[in-house]
């Protein structure tokens, strides 16, 4: 009579087990080689964005200032040559991306999803068994710490313990208090790929991009070693910046694409569509002024 | 033997709800829901585009021949330095290739179970995204005709290896998709949208053309971020022989709005 007591507890769960693990719905394969999309954001994101341009950008003031010091030179520095992009932007940058996945060998279930860019290597690993963020006093890395779950046939991420990062290649900030939630979705042969960045310093609200790679089949992902060298003689200890008022390049921007220097400044306000309607009130800075002859 | 027999009963009897719940009641098989009823993401309401990618191309109109990122081709290039500062603010600018491209707010509704509409304030344009099998009609028209479909999620039968259920069992090949989200839980999905029977429009305010031949593949989907706010994405996949070189792919998003307080609808010129 016990036995049989026992055997039924077993067979309810076993069937328990059954239903709870039953999946809600399918996740979609992302694993293969995906070739970056440049149809938008072209400019910032290939050759590098202008310096000056921070239209469109929920920034806050410090972070604007923290650009406006930024010189581009900083990254001629045998210690800012090698950097990767830090997650909340790689997926801008250039270079093809490889997603895989890791599963326990025993149970066949998925502990990890990988991603590898191929520009400076970037690895971030995306957790998929469970386990917690670890604690605030834990190392904060350019690919900070990230956790997934799936929303229907979306992979949901969410990442922390960034190190101090950019938002923009042209010295916009990132805080090492930002955190990301990004989103994969796959359409066919496109991943659409968005990142929710918020940032209690340097972001007046979060930050929504996306942009977009086709599945590549014959893609391929070579190794990108990178050695730092000294490329700029310079005294021991020289950082190149401008002091605050000394930047004579943030207009440049605006006056070479006719534009008012307010709205190449960003801020929430800059992303409105009634912003396009105070762009027609605004002045425009005259045309930058022709370089003098050389010598 | 006895233990064996009560585990294949234990499994049996968890199964039966399971298998109950796909059984069609016996007689007519019922009719599958209406769209609007079947929808997995509700899109309807007010949302105003944020203008933070390309934004020298979107938030004003860019000089005569800046095509830069776009993949036009000889004949592409040629029609967009055709354009002229005069033709701004053209009605082209606003077709179905590329008003969501605006600075713009939408306004999304139910026309009626089988037809969402989108109403755009900048340009003041209407699409009609109709859940139809109907051929398009004989006219063209700038935001020409567009068929829509749920892709519900996990009906794609391409699970991730691993996956909870994993194995790549999906939602079976060739079958139906399964009810999203199951027993009465969250229901995730994307609204698929193919236009077709345009007339010729720009991609950019500056001109740059796509033409007639032109199909719009767009991919709409809902998120919420990490503040609270609403948003939808829409991914939107230009494929012209005639202009293009390669399918344009761009991704714009909307963050909802409270009502429609901010709305603005300002006309677009024909001439």
């Amino acid at each position: 009579m016990r036995t049989n007591y026992r055997n039924a507890l077993i067979g309810l769960a076993l069937a328990a087990g059954m239903l709870i693990s039953r999946p809600a719905s399918a996740q979609i394969d992302l694993s293969g080689v995906w070739a970056p999309l440049f149809h938008e954001d072209q400019p910032e994101r290939a050759p590098g964005p202008e310096i000056g341009d921070y239209a469109g950008l929920p920034i806050t003031d410090a972070a604007r200032m923290r650009a406006l010091t930024w010189d581009a030179s900083l990254l001629t520095l045998p210690e800012h040559q090698c950097k990767p992009h830090p997650s909340t932007y790689g997926f801008r940058g250039v270079g093809n991306l490889r997603i895989w996945a890791d599963l326990d060998p025993a149970t066949q279930q998925l502990v990890k999803i990988n991603t590898h860019i191929q520009w400076q290597e970037q690895k971030r690993e995306i957790w998929m068994d469970g386990r917690p963020h670890p604690p605030d006093y834990a190392a904060h890395t350019w690919q900070g710490f990230s956790t997934g779950k799936w929303e229907g046939d979306t992979l949901v991420v969410t990442t922390t313990h960034l190190k101090v990062g950019w938002m923009r290649r042209n010295g916009l900030p990132l805080s090492d208090n930002a955190t990301m939630e990004d989103r994969f979705y796959r359409h066919g042969d496109v991943l659409t790929h968005v990142s929710i960045v918020s940032d209690p310093y340097y972001l007046s609200e979060p930050l929504v991009k996306t942009n977009g790679f086709r599945l590549a089949l014959n893609g391929r992902m070579d190794p990108y070693p990178c050695e730092s060298v000294v490329e700029v003689v310079r005294p021991k200890g020289a950082v190149p910046n401008h002091l605050p008022g000394t930047n004579t390049a943030i207009e440049e921007y605006a006056s070479k694409h006719n534009l008012p220097a307010e709205a190449a400044r960003g801020g929430a306000e800059t992303a409105l569509p009634e912003f396009a309607e105070k762009i027609k009130t605004m002045k425009v800075p005259p045309p930058p002024s022709p370089s003098p002859p050389s010598k | 033997m006895s233990r064996r027999l009560m585990v294949v009963a234990g499994l049996c009897l968890a199964a039966v709800p399971l298998v109950a719940q796909q059984q069609p009641p016996q007689g007519a098989p019922p009719a599958p829901p209406a769209p609007r009823a079947a929808a997995p993401i509700d899109l309807t309401g007010y949302w105003v585009s944020i203008v933070n990618e390309d934004w020298r191309w979107r938030m004003v109109t860019p000089p005569k021949g800046d095509y830069s990122s776009v993949p036009l081709n000889a004949d592409g290039r040629k029609v967009a330095d055709g354009w002229t500062p005069e033709m701004d603010g053209r009605c082209e600018a606003y077709g179905a290739a590329a008003v969501m491209r605006m600075p713009t707010r939408v306004h999304i509704t139910w026309q009626d179970d089988n037809t969402l509409k989108v109403e755009t304030d900048a340009g003041t344009q209407t699409r009609m995204l109709r859940f139809t099998t109907d051929p398009p009609p004989a006219q063209r028209s700038l935001q020409g005709f567009s068929v829509a479909a749920w892709e519900m999620a996990g009906g794609r039968g391409a699970g991730f290896p691993g996956g909870p259920g994993g194995g790549g069992g999906g939602g079976g090949r060739g079958g139906p998709p399964p009810p999203a989200g199951g027993r009465g839980g969250p229901r995730f999905g994307s609204l698929r949208v193919v236009t077709t029977n345009l007339t010729e429009g720009w991609l950019r305010k500056n001109g740059v053309p796509y033409s007639e031949n032109a199909t719009v593949t767009e991919y709409f989907d809902r998120f919420k971020s990490t503040n609270g706010d609403e948003w939808f994405m829409v991914t939107t996949l230009v494929n012209d022989p005639k202009y293009l070189q390669q399918e344009f792919i761009t991704s714009s998003h909307f963050k909802k709005e409270a009502d429609g307080a901010k709305w603005k609808p300002s006309a677009c010129r024909t001439t």
